[in-house]
């Protein structure tokens, strides 16, 4: 017979007959489910790429020593971008007979390309989003230099030959890090006073960028376009290392409902998978007993899958395009995210991913009946090997396969991977252990409670079916724990990283003499125990003994950092949020050791490591310290933090050294600022109060990005879960009616099933409890770093909610069975 | 157990059909009652109203002198618990159950003691008593239905009702099937409904009602 005419033909057989509804059904939901979850993250994890290039000023800069190549401008202008010239450099600015050091940006009209500056008129007051650049003639400063300048609005500046008038007083800035690299005040002033002012001569060092913005698909042919020599490009990503960690958490998040709605998919379509694949043994014994070879039956079955996994694919991912819309039309507002089209490479991977998951889940199973001895006609019970080891083996290769293909992410894959890899074998233990403890219900005859020894009894009976189920629940209800736990812990937690009084004030440049009078200011206004970071700042002139410039390092950033002043605290002990990642830290026993403890960056710039030496150049002072730790710091905490740190006392007394803290200032406070400047007006004050919002604002809606996306993830856990028990309709219809025949009433049948499936329930909800939380725990550790501890608690609700779900969804699916007119039994065979 | 006027009719497709037409019937206790008639008279859906696994859409039915007129789903099967065995033409075993916690079954639902004694006994009585622990898949077609001859007769019913016991079954067997129910039905004096198209088979019962197209021909 023609393979292709009968797989075509029992296909449509098995559909009409409904059998292979429910492997289509879960097939079409995993897909759907899987790539919903996709494209949203995809899209929203697009849009907050691009949100962060507010903080930018463009969605791509271009970064170089010297002045830009003109090829560069042509490729933009041919590609239809917008693109806007800086030009920065420092220079001391004069204002009567007060001069200062400013780092100044020359900007062309069209500056910032994305996102505000905000400008206000007088220092500490609110600011608004300004309009355009300076006029030439004019200058925008920051509240830094008006201080450092005394200057009064309006005042006249001096800069190389040029006379600027002052209209505003920046607060904010795209570009503008927050971290102590960008110390020197900010002169904002217009590209066309530039050759005015004299000061770009031949031999200046300058910083020249070329910001960036437009279409996504331009911007895209852009950086792919090769770079000329010391041209460095600069994305939003890695503008600034506190938003750089946000998107990338984000991004983590958003991958772990990828992955737990994978998971669910796997679970769904191996476990129906399977109860097909015990409906083909009959009719495979059959056809074996009319003829059929193996060979015959392999194709015949391969192809079936085939035409499944295709028109399952193309019809989950149509949902999926659907559902993604859908979503992003409601949460489109409600994230403030401005979400660029679908991209639609994830639809043709959601569709890939229905034949994937058919070879890896379904095939197994489904071919395995093909060892069904013809006998089996005979004698039912005759079923063949059914190659678990095999089947299982494949599923994880699979399911590996899967995790990786959705997010990428060998780490975070693994992990979840590992985690449900434990989960499942604790399920089968567990599962196992339930059978062979119910066993004995099954003899237990007499006494009450008929009902529950009839429900627990057939989870003894249907061993194998038991197995299965409570290892695809169980799975299915890790994701979805996996899911609630991660919003609930660690989605809180990350946010907690930026609880309401982290510092938004740095103090620097605080004088050793002024150190007793500022600290009892703050006593006197509620600050009693501020810590003040001692500083002194070197510069790196040797290595290991052979002296190093800026030129000794190939690339452009490690060329910037060394050509600046390196900030050295000193200090015994170390803050939470630091960490020694190798050596060891010195404590007390360090005091006077010429050692130090470098940052990961710091590492990574300058290649260190452990036993090497720094020579730093403290105004004059030299000094060489031994490298005998490294640290990793998180920049996120807004705390004051070091590259470098060394004991106290191994920097010498004759070197020159300031203060610095950082504080949290309630916004009404904010006069408080005028008082402290008055009384000290060479402390200079950072104002990080914008940034710190923007930053918040910028996580709370990749929270509730998160949220979102889980709660569909959860929906479709649910769905998946339903129509696992779906799969035994047929089999619960055939037994009530014949207990009704017997006598049984809807009570009994019912409290029977509700036993059955609390059971089930609740050993699937413990165990995905403990696992979820295990893992949530691994991730938070190692994906995360975040801090994450047991909760016994949610053990009990795993458990308590697995029940109630399970039965919840065991009543919703089989409460019509319950109605099965007896006579049924007398028109079946 | 009586019925009188019973009908039913089922809509098929729109129209309706009336598929049993004003049964008068009457069977006393100990009474053995064979309903023959060709495939597609009616047979099964008589029984099954004898039975109160359906309801009639017109006409009164008693069972063990109550009537199910009026009585819910859950109230007939309460009534039956104990009172009524089955035999079904294809055998309707439960899959995971083994033979002995199939017979235990209805005992169970009746809320009787002993099932475990009373089920091995019966199964004994049908010359199973070696396979006590084997599920259905493994058991031939007779054994099977000799199971479910046990199951049948375990509850010590008053009533036994049996649809085409031996339709499945090879002559031989289905002659050993029927010698073993004749037998039982004996021995406890049980009220016997027995379905059948064969003549032979329906000459051992006390009386006979034909039914043809739905409406008793011959009693
Ligand atoms: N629920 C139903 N819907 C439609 N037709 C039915 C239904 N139940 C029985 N019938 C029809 O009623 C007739 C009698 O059926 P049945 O009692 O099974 O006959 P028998 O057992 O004598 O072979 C048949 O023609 C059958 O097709
Ligand atoms: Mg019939």
């Amino acid at each position: 017979m023609n393979v292709f005419a009968f797989a075509w033909r029992r296909l449509r057989r098995g559909w009409r007959s409904g059998e292979l509804l429910i492997v289509m059904l879960a097939l079409i939901i995993a897909v759907a489910a899987t790539g919903t979850v996709h494209l949203f993250s995809e899209r929203v994890r697009l849009a907050i790429g691009e949100q962060s290039g507010d903080t930018l000023g463009a969605d791509l800069v271009y970064r170089a020593r010297d002045p830009l190549p003109a090829s560069l401008q042509a490729s933009i202008d041919a590609l239809g971008l917008h693109g806007t010239a800086t030009t920065l450099f420092s220079s001391v600015v004069f204002a009567g007979d007060n001069s200062a050091l400013a780092s100044v940006k020359a900007v062309g009209s069209g500056y910032p390309l994305r996102g505000a500056i905000t400008l206000a008129a007088a220092p500490f007051e609110d600011g608004h989003a300004a309009h355009g650049v300076p006029a030439p003639g004019e200058a925008w400063a920051d509240a830094r230099l008006w201080q450092d300048l005394q200057l009064q609005p309006g005042a006249e500046l001096q800069l190389g030959r040029l006379h600027l008038k002052l209209r505003g007083v920046i607060t904010d800035e795209p570009g503008k890090g927050a971290g102590f690299d960008d110390l020197a005040p900010r002169l904002l002033i217009n590209a066309d006073d530039l050759a005015a002012s004299g000061l770009l001569g031949v031999g200046s060092r300058a910083q020249y960028e070329l910001g960036v913005s437009g279409a996504r698909d331009a911007l895209a042919r852009l950086r792919a376009e090769p770079l000329a020599d010391g041209v460095k490009l600069t994305t939003p990503q890695d503008a600034r290392p506190e938003l750089r960690n946000s998107t990338r958490s984000a991004g983590q998040f958003l991958d772990i409902a990828v992955l737990a709605a994978t998971l669910l998919a796997c679970a769904a379509v191996a476990l129906s998978a399977r109860q097909y694949g015990e409906k083909l043994r009959d009719e495979i014994a059959l056809l074996k007993c009319l003829g059929a070879r193996r060979g015959f039956l392999t194709r015949a079955l391969l192809l079936q899958l085939l035409l499944l996994g295709l028109a399952a694919g193309a019809a989950g991912a149509l949902l999926a395009y659907g559902a993604q819309e859908l979503l992003a039309r409601a949460l489109g507002d409600l994230l403030k995210l401005d979400l660029p089209p679908p991209p639609l490479l994830p639809l043709l991977e959601a569709a890939g991913l229905g034949l994937l998951l058919l070879l890896g889940f379904a095939a197994p199973p489904m071919l395995a009946a093909r060892n069904t001895p013809p006998l089996r006609v005979f004698q039912r019970s005759e079923s063949g090997s059914t190659a678990t080891r095999a089947i299982t083996l494949i599923a994880m290769a699979t399911a590996a396969a899967l995790l990786w293909l959705a997010t990428g992410d060998v780490r975070l894959a693994g992990w979840v991977l590992a985690g449900a890899g434990g989960a499942l074998l604790a399920l089968a233990s567990c599962a196992w252990l339930l059978v062979r403890l119910l066993t004995p219900l099954r003899r237990a005859a007499g006494g009450g409670g008929f009902a529950w020894r009839f429900g627990l009894g057939n989870i003894a009976r249907r061993r194998g079916a038991t197995i299965a189920q409570v290892t695809a629940l169980g799975l299915a209800l890790l994701a979805l724990l996996l899911v609630s736990v991660v919003r609930e812990d660690l989605l809180s937690s990350w946010q907690k990283k930026l609880p309401p009084d982290t510092p938004n004030q740095f103090l620097i440049n605080v004088q050793t003499e002024e150190l007793d009078a500022l600290k009892s200011f703050f006593a006197a206004h509620g600050y009693a125990d501020l810590q003040l970071w001692p500083m002194a700042r070197g510069r790196l002139i040797a290595l290991n003994g052979k002296p190093v410039t800026a030129d000794s390092f190939p690339d452009p950033e490690t060329q910037r950092w060394i050509n600046r002043d390196f900030n050295l605290s000193w200090s015994t002990t170390l803050n939470p949020d630091n960490r020694i990642t190798q050596g060891r830290w010195w404590g007390e026993a360090g005091r006077g050791k010429p050692l130090l403890s470098a940052d990961a960056y710091a590492i990574e710039r300058l290649n260190l490591k452990l036993g090497d030496t720094m020579t730093l150049d403290f105004a004059g002072e030299q000094q060489t310290f031994t490298v005998s730790s490294f640290r990793t710091v998180d920049w996120d905490s807004f705390k004051p933090n070091f590259f470098l740190l060394a004991p106290p006392g191994a920097v010498s007394d004759l070197v020159p050294r300031q203060y610095l803290t950082s504080f949290y200032l309630p916004h009404e406070q904010r006069a408080l600022l005028r008082q402290l400047v008055t009384q000290f007006p060479n402390v200079t004050v950072l104002d990080i109060d914008a940034l710190m919002a923007q930053v918040r604002g910028i996580v709370d809606r990749i929270v509730r990005a998160v949220e979102f996306i889980f709660a569909f993830t959860l929906a479709a856990g649910l769905a998946v879960l339903l129509a696992t028990i779906e799969g035994t309709r047929s089999e619960r219809v055939r037994e009530t009616a014949l207990l009704r025949t017997l006598g049984a009433g809807t009570g009994l049948i019912a409290r029977g099933l509700i036993a059955e499936y609390a059971v089930i329930g609740a050993l699937a909800g413990g165990v995905a409890a403990i696992a979820a939380q295990t893992l949530a725990w691994v991730l938070a550790a190692n994906v995360f770093h975040i801090a994450y501890g047991p909760r016994p608690l949610l053990w009990l609700i795993g458990t308590a909610s697995g029940a109630v779900v399970v039965c919840g969804l065991g009543w919703l699916s089989l409460r019509s069975t319950l109605r099965t007119p007896p006579n049924t039994v007398l028109r079946q065979s | 157990m009586r019925a009188s006027g019973v009908s039913k009719q089922v809509s098929s497709g729109g129209q309706p059909l009336t598929i049993l037409d004003h049964v008068d019937l009457d069977v006393a206790a100990g009474e053995s009652l064979a309903i023959v008639g060709s495939s597609g008279s009616g047979k099964t859906t008589l029984l099954s109203l004898l039975a109160g696994l359906d309801l009639p859409s017109s006409g009164e039915i008693a069972l063990a002198g109550t009537s199910l007129n009026g009585l819910d789903e859950d109230a007939r099967a309460a009534l039956r618990a104990g009172r009524v065995g089955f035999v079904f033409q294809s055998f309707q075993l439960l899959a995971g159950f083994t033979a002995l916690e199939n017979v235990m079954l209805p005992v169970e639902l009746a809320g009787l003691g002993d099932a475990r004694a009373r089920a091995t006994a019966a199964l004994e009585s049908v010359g199973l008593s070696a396979r006590l622990g084997h599920y259905p898949q493994q058991l031939s077609g007779g054994e099977q239905q000799r199971v479910a001859l046990a199951r049948a007769f375990c509850g010590e019913p008053q009533i036994l009702f049996a649809d085409e016991p031996t339709g499945n079954l090879d002559t031989i067997t289905g002659g050993h099937i029927i010698e073993l129910m004749f037998e039982l039905n004996r021995a406890r004096n049980t009220t016997l409904v027995l379905v059948t198209h064969d003549a032979t088979l329906a000459a051992r019962c006390g009386r006979r009602l034909t039914l043809a197209s739905g409406r008793v021909q011959a009693q």
